[in-house]
């Protein structure tokens, strides 16, 4: 005591004292976040926890689910609210790497639904273990090119549910239909009325408009330029570079966009009322998958197969392409009860086939590169 | 008696230094609170996003690890560099003509309105009871091609094809964010204005300025101190702004602050969004200082 009582009264020793303390302190904020970080950084969680799970009477059934918001609607998950299991708790997310960046900040979910191009990331966190496919009668009719996309070192991390395409929606009264190219997307000629979603998935359509030689998605440094600067000289030919997907309805609808970045739904939407055509470029059309994965920790693992089943079933895939214009994993869709024009468009005939002839999204090891071209491009626009 | 002396002095040095400690008490306990909160929800945050720009924190497993990697791509970068002065030369432009249009409001609310002056000041208010989106959305219904300023223009003749420029563009950045924020520029120039002395007026007046020279000799000069308290209100959250410029500029809305929101969501790029916010910290710093002795604010305020 009579020493703590020296160390404070000294002003000399006090300042140290108190240095010391800041610096004990600074190191234990450090600690802990790094503890943080670091305790995702392997997947021993997995096995862990693949080796001892409690049978489903044992669990709460109480699923905490970060999904994107729309996803929580009870009928993409009927026969599990049918089954009378305790109604999951859902969050939602906004993008992907923010969700990410969330479960690194220690944000606990027991299923969350990434697009195939982030399981490595999560996997890198350790924060999701693979998935026991023989829990989930609906997996074996599963399209297997989907499946394939959600496994890492031979196991499913994820279940591979929805996909579609990112394609290009044209004014087809202005715009001739037969290019069918994501040239549409810098065309000199439609100056004044293209418009670009904020992605860096732009500078890979321009990688493949160029015919350029290595992969779009993990493009050699010298492509990768290439790319860039196409894009930054033809940002000059843009309307707009869209965020908010009803604005882009509207300018399509209204003939102040004729060709623009978009999903299969801006087709289902507007086809009924303006001359539209979806394209999916002969470049190879980039296509988007996504599905659901299993933290590592869950305590409801059986729940949670019984959820991802529920996904999985044909009732679900089938309102998901009528509705939504969105594919869905099951292959046992009934197509004749579905808008011959949504089937064609979409390739659904044969989506094994069109998946195969597109870009499926894939990890992305460059994705800081991309995403800095992809602001050189934006910086350039302005 | 010696010691009665001595006990009387002893009290009355003991007195002031007991009121000395009360003070102190009373002053550290309406401080800690704002404290505490200041430490938790800025110092820290900022301490941390400091950390994540040098690689003392780290996010995912490619991260540099205790690496000045970040800054030095960030600071060799004349797209970077160049987007910040992008937006500090659209903060300036924004602030100053929120503080041109704002002086008249606050002018008229302080100097003339009389009684009616808070009936109006909550008029001015009200449209800020609706969501900030909201508000910059609804400017898409007047400005965009379709909208109604291009619907009368044409309905009028004035124009044939619709005015693009209107909206999607740097004009259209410049206007929303200047409607945004005006009636805060209006609210610290008011309160200037409101406590002016009127004596001073009066004075001018009886000694012959006209109403002009008492404005630029008299108003002016002593409700400055509201001017710069604007101005620097505008001016700061509008460095970082990246929301407003997304949904209305068009493709030149991509800001400073974008960059920086992209590179924490898009990139995953933590660490060199880290050094991007680190900077603005910094230079928002530098800036402040540099405002305070160029518009003299001490010298203005007294």
């Amino acid at each position: 005591m009579g020493q703590f009582d020296s160390v404070l009264n000294n002003p000399q020793t006090r300042r140290t004292f108190l240095r010391s303390m800041a610096v004990a302190g600074g190191m234990g904020v450090l600690a802990a976040c790094r503890k943080d970080v670091q305790s995702g950084g392997s997947n021993g969680g997995a096995s862990a926890a693949a080796s001892a799970i409690p049978p489903m009477s044992a669990e709460t059934g109480e699923l905490k689910i970060h999904e994107w918001a729309g996803y929580e609607a009870k009928w993409l998950w009927r026969n599990y609210a049918k089954a009378g299991y305790p109604e999951p708790k859902f969050s939602f997310l906004t993008n992907t790497e923010g969700a990410i960046a969330k479960t690194a900040g220690g944000f606990y979910w027991d299923l969350t639904h990434p697009e195939i191009g982030y399981i490595q990331d999560y996997y890198d966190l350790g924060a999701i273990q693979p998935w026991d496919t023989s829990l989930i009668p609906n997996f074996s009719k599963l399209n297997p090119v989907l499946q394939q996309a959600g496994q890492l070192d031979g196991e499913q991390y994820e279940i591979v549910l929805d996909w579609g395409y990112s394609g290009v929606i044209i004014r087809s009264d202005e715009v001739d239909p037969s290019i069918n190219s994501y040239s549409y997307l810098f065309d000199d000629a439609l100056a004044g009325r293209i418009s670009w979603f904020d992605t860096p998935w732009l500078i890979a359509m321009a990688h493949v408009t160029l015919g350029l030689s290595s992969d779009p998605l993990d493009a050699s440094a010298e492509d990768l330029q290439t790319a860039k600067e196409y894009c930054i000289e033809k940002t000059k030919n843009l309307h707009s570079i869209w965020v908010d997907y009803t604005q882009m309805w509207d300018d399509v609808s209204q003939g102040n966009i004729w060709a623009a970045y978009s999903w299969p739904d801006t087709y289902v939407v507007l086809k009924e009322d303006v001359p539209v055509e979806y394209i999916k470029p002969k470049e190879g059309v980039f296509t988007w998958a996504e599905g659901l994965i299993l933290n590592s920790a869950t305590e409801n693992y059986h729940h949670a197969h019984a959820f991802a089943d529920a996904w999985s079933d044909v009732t679900v895939g089938q309102r998901l392409v009528s509705t939504w214009g969105y594919g869905h994993s099951n292959l046992d869709i009934d197509l004749s009860q579905i808008d011959p024009d949504v089937v064609q468009a979409f390739g659904l005939e044969d989506p094994e086939g069109s998946l195969n002839s597109g870009i499926l999204d894939a990890y992305q090891p460059q994705r800081a590169n991309y995403n800095r071209a992809w602001d050189e491009v934006k910086a350039a626009a302005g | 008696m010696a010691t009665g002396t001595a006990t009387a002095e002893a009290i009355e040095t003991e007195r002031p230094r007991r009121r000395r400690a009360g003070r102190w008490r009373v002053t550290g306990g309406l401080l800690s609170a704002p404290l505490v909160w200041l430490i938790v929800f800025f110092l820290v945050p900022v301490l941390l996003i400091g950390l994540y720009s040098v690689g003392a924190l780290t996010l995912l497993r490619n991260d540099y690890y205790l690496s000045m990697e970040p800054w030095r791509f960030f600071l060799s970068s004349d797209t970077y560099l160049g987007l910040f002065w992008k937006s500090v030369r659209m903060s300036l432009g924004v602030s100053i003509t929120s503080v041109l249009l704002a002086y008249p409001v606050a002018y008229l609310l302080a100097l003339i309105a009389g009684t009616r002056k808070y009936t109006l000041l909550l008029v001015i208010i009200v449209p800020f009871l609706t969501s900030y989106l909201l508000r910059v959305l609804a400017w898409r219904v007047i400005l965009g091609e379709s909208g109604v300023a291009n619907s009368f223009l044409q309905t009028t003749g004035l124009v044939d094809e619709p005015v693009t420029w209107l909206f999607n563009s740097q004009f259209a950045v410049y206007l929303v964010l200047s409607y945004v924020w005006v009636p805060f520029v209006a609210l610290p120039i008011f309160v200037s204005l409101e406590s002016l002395d009127g004596h001073l007026l009066e004075a001018s007046s009886d000694l012959g300025a006209s109403r002009m020279r008492t404005f630029w000799t008299v108003t002016l000069p002593l409700s400055l101190p509201g001017v710069v308290a604007g101005f620097i209100f505008v001016f700061i959250p509008t460095l970082g702004e990246y929301v407003t410029p997304q949904l209305v500029g068009g493709p030149g809305g991509f800001m400073f602050g974008s960059a920086i929101q992209s590179a924490f969501t898009a990139g995953l790029d933590w660490q060199f969004g880290s050094a991007m916010a680190m900077f603005l910290v910094f230079a928002v710093a530098v800036l402040l200082i540099l405002f305070g002795r160029f518009l003299n604010v001490r010298s203005v305020a007294e």
